[in-house]
């Protein structure tokens, strides 16, 4: 599979992250010299081959490719001579995903945005934080995150029906849409009543929140059928009636017992509380930082990280997303570094 | 006519609650045919998780319908001996099985992808528990909060100013995982294409999340960098932020990314004095920045003041929430929500396939199925069994036209 990404931020270089990976051929043609960061590069650009070439020949490497994927403004690849209609009717097996704010249409399609102005026009902005202070985004560009992961699998979809009928796409994705539409059961409760989500902070219940403990801080999500195996487990024998266990009471009492989760963990350490979790088979978790993940027996077992050179030195990132097909650690190539070379492979060397 | 991409593919789905049937939601938008797989005595949750004052609120709930649309339901007791055999039945017709069951519950059902794998040699298995189904983490369990906690995004959210790390504001694990095992999945189509081989993917959701903030790692690889709570500035341009405008819970969210768009806002905002302050030194005066954008915002309706900043090429959007964001004219104009119809509900917005292949234009086709409402279909029609075999299952209980039992939550 030859993957071309075009423009290179981060929506792009996510979305064909994986591929490259999982052993498609990804080439990048790069973007703005500041479109990543060398930490997103870290990340996100092994096992690409990094490429700079002038629009002639963009358009002919990709009519050489079986998926392009853009993250440009809407019309900013015509306006190269690579206008997707026109990609797909010189070669209808090819898939051209375009990722952008907005989408290709609409009143604001052509509007700037960066992550903060995407999360903001989705919808997860407003439910995240406290009312009480401004809303809340939440780290690491994750509008780009979520458009490049959703572009991902749109587009290997898209490839997949083209494998089938000898037809592609193009897919238009929008970083709106991509959130608007997952705003877990706030999107539907609100379109029914009216009535916007509120943000909750750290606990949508009692039994579903984030709290205080000895060296940090852990949460618990426990549903229905879970909440007498928590309760046994904090050993208040108060909780273990019908004022607590039943769902619908529980409601009424719930700061209450927000008090009585909140001192049960705060005299207690992560490890403790996971370790409790995994005993009664209730959900707990604890913020752990991506430092305390590196260190993570789990995710050395299931050899998660990759080790990768960079101009800093050798970093560890997240590699193989998933175990049951083939993954490879690639290099990070230089700027440049590969452009004669995918000229060589994808064109014969003639342009 | 175009086909949908995945039309002709079959999907048995075992998952429950969000991130598994996100995951076959959108397989279900994309042609796929989705057959959701529940138990008379283990239903998704998500049909009972807030009381509905219907007479079978299993089949009204707004929650449900928004996340299983494109699906067909069966149920299925798979703890009697019958009704594994069924779903085996199913699997020996079907491309693949999606699950996201606690990491043992498959294999201790005895239906583990080596079972799959005797009905149908090349079955793909898509597993998504939240930590995998090996390493040390394995027999812990999590839902999308505690997923987003584990892998490292809630410490890199906060206001920065109390030392106390967000979740976001919705159970994010779940989606952005469902997104994933949907995308592993059609690769596992891909591969069986080429080399005639299933396989059983292990996707565990806490490493989906960590792939989200993929960077942070290589911070603190390289640098050793701790995570940084940054509220909603940016950790190099400034000012950026979320900033209150006329009315309840109306916000601008802007981002200032050169001096070129600094000249232009300081203008807006009536702060000419201050439009040649460097990149330094606005990032040093953030704090003062913020307090002259938001007496500025503060008298503004959020729209005319995102049509303003955006007509001087400032990045600017005012903020949708749950209510707004589906009377949004972009949104609308763009046919996004969709008022299709459900036999037990009236008709409201939901959203219409957000990967919007443009030749074959994916559309929503079917609400969420009722309980039980296509157990005939599927096992009278696909699996071929008399009007008398189906009696004796319902009376045996392997399958049901109503959950045992149900209550809320």
């Amino acid at each position: 599979m030859r993957v071309l990404e075009v423009g290179g931020g981060v929506a792009a270089a996510f979305a064909t992250r994986w591929l490259a990976g999982f052993g498609a051929d990804v080439v990048r043609s790069e973007g703005p010299r500041d479109a990543l960061t060398v930490d997103e590069e870290a990340a996100l650009l092994p096992g690409k081959r990094r490429i700079e070439v002038a629009d002639d020949a963009l358009r002919q490497l990709a009519l050489a490719a079986d998926l392009v994927v853009e993250d440009g403004r809407p019309g900013a690849l015509a306006a190269r001579g690579l206008d997707p209609g026109m990609l797909r009717a010189e070669k209808p097996a090819l898939v051209v995903t375009s990722l952008t704010p907005f989408g290709q249409t609409g009143p604001q399609a052509g509007l700037e945005a960066t992550n903060l102005v995407a999360h903001a026009a989705g919808g997860i902005l407003s439910l995240t934080g406290v009312m009480e202070r401004p809303p809340l985004q939440n780290g690491a560009n994750q509008a780009w995150k979520l458009l490049g992961i959703n572009g991902f699998a749109a587009s290997v979809t898209a490839y997949l029906g083209a494998l089938i009928s000898g037809e592609g796409d193009w897919i238009d994705l929008s970083a709106q849409e991509c959130a608007a539409g997952m705003l877990e059961f706030y999107g539907p409760r609100s379109a029914v009543d009216g009535l916007p989500g509120r943000r909750l902070g750290n606990r949508t219940t009692a039994i579903w929140g984030l709290y205080r403990c000895l060296d940090g801080f852990a949460g618990v999500c426990s549903l229905q059928r879970q909440a007498k195996a928590l309760f046994e487990g904090m050993g208040d024998p108060e909780l273990l009636t019908p004022r607590f266990l039943d769902p619908v009471e529980r409601m009424k009492d719930d700061k209450e017992l927000a008090r009585r989760v909140e001192r049960f963990f705060a005299d207690k350490k992560k490890d403790e509380l996971l370790a409790l979790g995994t005993r009664l088979q209730v959900p707990f978790g604890a913020v752990l930082t991506p430092g305390e993940l590196l260190e993570s027996e789990s995710l050395r077992e299931r050899e998660f990280f990759d080790t990768v050179e960079t101009p800093e030195g050798v970093a560890r990132v997240p590699g193989r997303p998933f175990p049951g097909l083939g993954w490879r650690a690639g290099p990070l190539s230089a700027l440049a570094a590969d452009t004669e070379a995918v000229r060589h492979d994808w064109l014969g060397g003639g342009a | 006519m175009k086909r949908l991409p995945l039309e002709g593919v079959r999907v048995v789905d075992l998952s429950m609650m969000w991130a598994g049937p996100y995951a076959t939601h959108l397989l279900g938008e994309m042609g796929a045919e989705v057959i959701k797989i529940e138990g008379p005595r283990a239903w998704d949750n998500v049909r009972t998780l807030f009381p509905i004052p219907e007479p079978e609120p299993w089949d009204a709930s707004f929650y449900f319908n928004d996340y299983n649309r494109e699906k067909k339901s069966l149920i299925l007791d798979l703890t009697q001996p019958r009704g594994r055999e069924l779903l085996l039945a199913l699997v020996a017709k079907s491309d693949a099985v999606i699950e996201n069951y606690r990491a043992d519950v498959l294999d201790k059902l005895g239906l583990g992808f080596e079972a799959l794998q005797r009905a149908r040699s090349d079955i793909i298995l898509v597993s998504m528990a939240g930590f995998g189904k090996t390493g040390a983490d394995r027999e812990r369990v999590g839902f999308g909060p505690i997923v987003e906690q584990m892998a490292g995004l809630a410490s890199l959210t906060g206001y920065g100013d109390d030392g106390v790390p967000y979740k976001t504001g919705i159970s994010y694990g779940d989606p952005v995982g469902g997104v994933a095992a949907a995308g592993a999945l059609v690769l596992a189509l891909i591969q069986r294409r080429r080399t005639g081989r299933g396989c059983a993917i292990d996707l565990a959701q806490r490493e989906v999340m960590a792939q989200m903030l993929g960077e942070a790692f290589a911070a603190a690889s390289l640098r050793g960098e701790p995570p940084v709570h940054r509220g909603n500035r940016h950790p190099v341009w400034a000012p950026q932020g979320v900033y209150p405008c006329q009315g309840e819970q109306q916000w601008l969210a802007l981002s200032v990314r050169s001096d070129a768009e600094w000249k232009a806002l300081a203008g807006v905002i009536g702060a000419p004095e201050l439009a040649g302050l460097s990149l330094e030194t606005r990032r040093a005066r953030h704090d003062e920045l913020d307090a002259r954008i938001t007496a500025w915002t503060a008298a503004q309706e959020a729209q005319p003041a995102q049509d303003a900043l955006q007509e001087l090429g400032i990045p600017a959007a005012r903020m949708l929430d749950s209510d707004s964001v589906h009377w949004d004219a972009h949104l609308l104009s763009r046919d996004y929500w969709d008022f299709m119809k459900h036999p037990r509900m009236q008709p409201y917005p939901q959203p219409a396939p957000a990967w919007r292949l443009l030749e074959v234009n994916p559309r929503p086709r079917r609400p969420a199925p009722m309980f039980g409402e296509h157990n005939r279909e599927i096992l009278g029609g696909l699996l071929g069994l008399s009007e008398a075999e189906l009696t004796e299952l319902a009376e045996a209980g392997v399958i049901a036209a109503a959950p045992v039992g149900a209550g809320v939550g």
